[in-house]
């Protein structure tokens, strides 16, 4: 577990992390945090404590959408896709995101990757 | 594979989620938690270290309580925009029904103690608003009863009271029919009067109203069964011997047999067609007493004893109360006036009958009672308020039980305000259940009344239960106990709905145990609602205590005649279809033969029954008939036979007895009592002087004095009284008097095999002792005491239970404090000491304010009070001592237990 402020940070991304994940395609839990571990080169982690509730929370408000499958050989599962609310959504806070970090990148004196 | 399931449905528990909804969870994350754990697997892990790892990565803590926030908000997109608010009320509502139903099923205990309280609280409501509305606020089933109004003539002379109303002449009232306006319709009926009804040779003595053939339709009732009388069956006298039974006396004396209709009873001897039976829970328009068949007034001679045979054309003999339905428009006050005129009329035209009397109208929902109706209203009420109180009792006990409750439930509450609850939907949670707890209670206080009802209705005296008023749970009731039950369940869940709300989340949430606190706001509560349950069952107990004292003292009223050894038979030789020559014999005979049974000392025949004296008016002194017949003498007239005195035990202060030789060739003779004596010729002898009786007939002379007795309640002030001798006034309706050396009970046998065997078709029903005579007199106010002292009882059982579980809870409460108070050396007897003085200090306030509101209660019922003050101070004694002694085992039993607390494991447990 990181520190105080990297869980603070973690958790105002979830909803962002998520969202993208499920842009191209459905996906169960297991699944997105696996996506998140390995695309932030490991330095990303979500278990059940961080990512469920967020799902859930993001099913609630209607920007996502969580069904079960069922496939060959395989318990079923439940997947979730991006709702057209949640492309919206998606779209509003990826900019949001690219303004904020670049506005704290600046103010930081960080250089933006 | 690791239980993956077992382990998060043990976290998940804390939360009460729906079922489905935790189904689904439990199977999302066991899927997640196995791959995570493959994963480590496949990294080479082996089984127990990848199960730590998994573990290890959960974070519980934080799981939890973000799923909880997240499963209590509502989903905004369940429902359309817009949804109508009603919508989202009754939705609400079903949730809360049932998170209610969940709260009260896993508190058993509480519940089961909550509803029971309850439950006795609105029984006894039930029950008594079932006599109230039965007896007081609906008494007759007939239509608009507030445009109906009973015709009666009283004394022109102001001291006339309602009680002082009497009947009208049939041929006054055909008069009143004919010349008044204000009613669209004017009936008659006469007093239930005492008939032998002779079905298949069982004679029957039953009571039989007269009245005029458009009774019924006045009244706007309608037949159960066949048809009530036709107006030509009420037009010739004596032709149309037709009848219409009651339906109780079907469902009883006919055995609910629909063939009864077309069938011929005979009533004293003559024979009668049944035509029709009554609406069910009619009995006539006296509310208590009420007849088992009407016959038509043209029959009235049939049924009436010989000396009121000439009802129908005699102008002076009182037959009929009148019944009007006032014209659409008319007010009482309109028709009282017309009355007037009429009544003035008649009173010019034949002033030998009518001088001196006027016309009274009186609404028929007060008639119903006569002279009853102040104690009966008075009665009713003063239960009802006594119920009421009982339930308020009822009603803090599990306010308080509420109240206890909500500290151990503010942990939830607490947590369901930070997920974004409401203050008002909180308190409407909570409301909802205890409403429920009302209602719960509601269904079981209704059996409860029911069967109270049934009680009361199975103590009525066997004699005449069939004539009295029944008890009817009907609409009106079932509506009063549901108003309650759902009124109890505001009452007592309101004030701990409003505490248990105000929390204050973060306090609580931050609180490190689970363990309830109890404020000390909470305590005051609780307490001041304690010292009211003991206030007001003190006073509960002290009315009935007051009245218990006041029947006792009327138990030992000396009427003025012996009841010990006294035993009546009412016999009516006259319905018998016996003639004159043949009652006269047969009261000789009688006389004779049943005086020489061994073990009687003394027999006679009076027209009168104990305490049912009949009063006549217009009784005129020799030398004083100047005076104005408004300002007529009345007295208690009683035909009596030989032996009247010694039988009754009535000392004769002056004067002889009757004799032999007042026959009727001789003077016609009368016995008066000293009150009339001494009303009447003052500093004079009163034997000798010569006096008249109302109806006209010749002078009567004084021979005897006999002391006053009551004759018509007990304890009544002393009033005039005329006895004359059966020789000389002959009657066909006397009552066999007769004096047992012994329990009367030991010769009643003997007496009925010696009447029948002069005539079997004789029917000898009704006897009584002087000792029922008495009980049968004061029967209501025993029933008024019963009930109150049971009702003091429940109020105190209520309130020493109420003040056992609080005392029980907070000595659980303070186990901490007194293990520390042990541990710094005080003792048992010190620590039994500080709880009983916790307990007894609450009861004590709880006395003082009981005693000051039944000293200020007193004074008002001391005018319904007999021979009691309403200070008495044994009744207000004798209820303080039970109280105080209840109240102390209430309180000494969790003191006990207090001075039994260990310091170590006191200490240990927190």
């Amino acid at each position: 577990m990181g520190t105080k402020v990297e869980e603070e940070w973690k958790k105002g991304s979830a909803d962002l992390l998520i969202l993208s994940l499920l842009e191209d395609q459905q996906r169960h839990g297991y699944e997105i945090a696996k996506l998140i571990e390995v695309r932030s080169g490991g330095a990303l982690h979500f278990h059940v404590a961080s990512l469920y509730p967020s799902l859930y929370r993001l099913e609630k408000r209607g920007w996502i959408q969580g069904r079960w499958v069922e496939k060959a050989n395989q318990r079923r599962r439940r997947y979730y896709r991006l709702t057209a609310e949640g492309q919206r959504v998606l779209g509003l806070q990826r900019k949001k995101w690219q303004e904020f970090a670049g506005a704290v990148g600046r103010v930081a004196g960080v250089q933006h990757a | 594979m690791p239980e993956w399931n077992l382990e998060i449905r043990k976290h998940l528990a804390g939360l009460h989620l729906r079922p489905e909804r935790e189904e689904e969870i439990v199977e999302e994350l066991s899927d997640h938690l196995q791959q995570r754990y493959e994963e480590f697997r496949a990294r080479g892990a082996n089984d127990d270290a990848a199960l730590r790892e998994v573990m290890g990565e959960i974070y519980w803590r934080d799981f939890v309580p973000e799923l909880q926030i997240l499963e209590r908000t509502p989903w905004p997109d369940s429902e359309p925009q817009g949804a109508p608010a009603s919508g989202r009320f009754f939705d609400d509502l079903w949730k809360d029904l049932r998170y209610a139903l969940r709260m009260l099923r896993k508190s058993p205990g509480f519940t089961a103690v909550a509803v029971l309280t309850l439950a006795l609280g609105i029984g006894a409501n039930t029950a008594v608003f079932t006599v109230v509305d039965s007896l007081i606020l609906n008494p007759l089933p007939v239509e608009k009863i507030s445009t109906l109004a009973a015709v009666n003539t009283t004394l022109a002379k102001k001291t006339a009271q309602s009680g002082d109303l009497q009947a009208i002449s049939y041929l006054n009232l055909k008069e009143i029919r004919e010349r008044t306006h204000s009613f669209g319709r004017l009936a008659g009926h006469s007093y239930p009067m005492a008939v032998t009804m002779t079905d298949k040779d069982q004679p029957r003595r039953v009571f039989a109203e007269i009245v005029t053939a458009n009774y019924f339709e006045t009244l706007g009732i309608h037949p159960f069964l066949g048809r009530f009388f036709l107006p030509t069956e009420d037009t010739t006298p004596g032709v149309a011997p037709v009848a219409v039974l009651g339906y109780t006396a079907w469902q009883n004396r006919f055995g609910a047999d629909l063939g009864v209709l077309g069938r011929t009873i005979r009533l004293n001897e003559t024979a009668f067609t049944i035509v029709g039976i009554g609406p069910k829970g009619f009995k006539g328009v006296y509310a208590v007493f009420g007849p088992d068949l009407w016959v038509p007034s043209m029959m009235a001679e049939q049924v009436l004893p010989a000396e009121q045979r000439n009802a129908l054309s005699d102008r002076a003999l009182p037959l009929f109360t009148g019944i009007g339905r006032l014209e659409p428009g008319v007010t009482l006050a309109q028709a009282r006036a017309e009355l007037k005129i009429t009544g003035a009329a008649l009173e010019k035209e034949d002033p030998n009958v009518n001088e001196g009397k006027v016309l009274a109208i009186t609404p028929l929902i007060e008639a119903a009672y006569g002279r009853e109706r102040q104690p009966v209203v008075f009665g009713g009420f003063l239960l009802m308020a006594i119920v009421g109180f009982v339930l308020l009792i009822a009603c803090s006990n599990v306010a308080n039980l509420l109240l206890a409750r909500a500290s151990v439930r503010r942990q939830e509450i607490a947590v369901r305000m930070a997920l974004g609850a409401g203050r008002q939907r909180l308190i409407r949670q909570l409301l909802t259940e205890s409403v429920l707890l009302g209602l719960s209670s509601g269904v079981l206080g209704f059996a409860f009344g029911y069967a109270g009802c049934r009680i009361l209705e199975s103590l009525r005296p066997a004699e005449y239960a069939q004539n009295l008023a029944d008890l009817r749970l009907n609409t009106p009731v079932f509506v009063f106990a549901f108003a309650i039950a759902i009124l109890t369940g505001l009452i007592f869940g309101i004030v701990p709905a409003l505490r248990s709300s105000r929390v204050s989340v973060s306090e609580v949430l931050k609180e490190e145990t689970r363990s309830p606190g109890r404020s000390r706001s909470r305590v005051t509560l609780a307490n001041a609602l304690l010292a009211g349950q003991v206030a007001v069952s003190l006073v509960l107990l002290v009315v009935a205590g007051l009245f218990l004292r006041s029947i006792e003292h009327e138990y030992i009223i000396d009427p003025g005649f012996q009841t010990k050894h006294l035993a009546l038979f009412m016999l009516y030789p006259g319905q018998a279809g016996y003639d004159r020559v043949r009652t006269e014999q047969f009261y000789k005979q009688e006389l004779d033969r049943i005086g020489r049974i061994p073990g009687i000392d003394s027999v006679s025949w009076a027209s009168n029954l104990p305490l049912w004296g009949r009063q006549e008016t217009g009784i005129a002194v020799e030398g004083q008939e100047a005076r104005k017949k408004s300002e007529a003498i009345s007295a208690v007239v009683d035909t009596v036979d030989l032996n009247y005195f010694s039988t009754m035990g009535i000392p004769l202060v002056e004067g002889r007895d009757f004799s032999e030789n007042d026959r009727d060739i001789a003077t016609p003779v009368a016995i008066i009592n000293d009150t009339m004596a001494a009303k009447y010729w003052p500093d004079q002898d009163a034997l000798g002087k010569r006096f008249q009786l109302p109806q006209g007939r010749a002078f009567l002379q004084v021979v005897g004095v006999a002391k006053t007795t009551n004759y018509q309640t007990l304890g009544e002030p002393p009033q005039a009284c005329i006895y004359v001798p059966l020789r000389q006034n002959y009657t066909d309706s006397m009552i066999l008097y007769l004096r047992s050396e012994r329990d009367p009970s030991t010769v009643l046998s003997a007496v009925q095999e010696e009447i029948h065997s002069f005539d079997p078709g004789l029917p000898v029903e009704d006897i009584r002792t002087g000792a029922k005579v008495i009980d049968q007199a004061l029967w209501w106010s025993k029933i008024g005491v019963g009930l109150l002292g049971v009702f003091g009882f429940l109020a105190l059982g209520l309130a020493s239970v109420g003040l056992y579980g609080i005392m029980a809870y907070s000595v659980n409460q303070r186990r901490r404090e007194i293990g520390v108070r042990m541990a710094l050396g005080a003792n048992q007897g010190n620590v039994s000491l500080l709880v009983l003085r916790q307990g007894m200090t609450v009861v004590g306030i709880g006395v003082v304010v009981g005693m000051t509101l039944a000293l200020l209660l007193g004074r008002v019922l001391s005018r319904f009070l007999y021979g009691v003050s309403g200070s008495d101070p044994v009744s207000l004694g004798a209820a303080s001592l039970a109280l105080l002694v209840v109240a102390f085992v209430a309180c000494y039993v969790p003191a006990r237990r207090a001075s039994r607390v260990d310091p170590l494991v006191a200490l240990r447990e927190s």
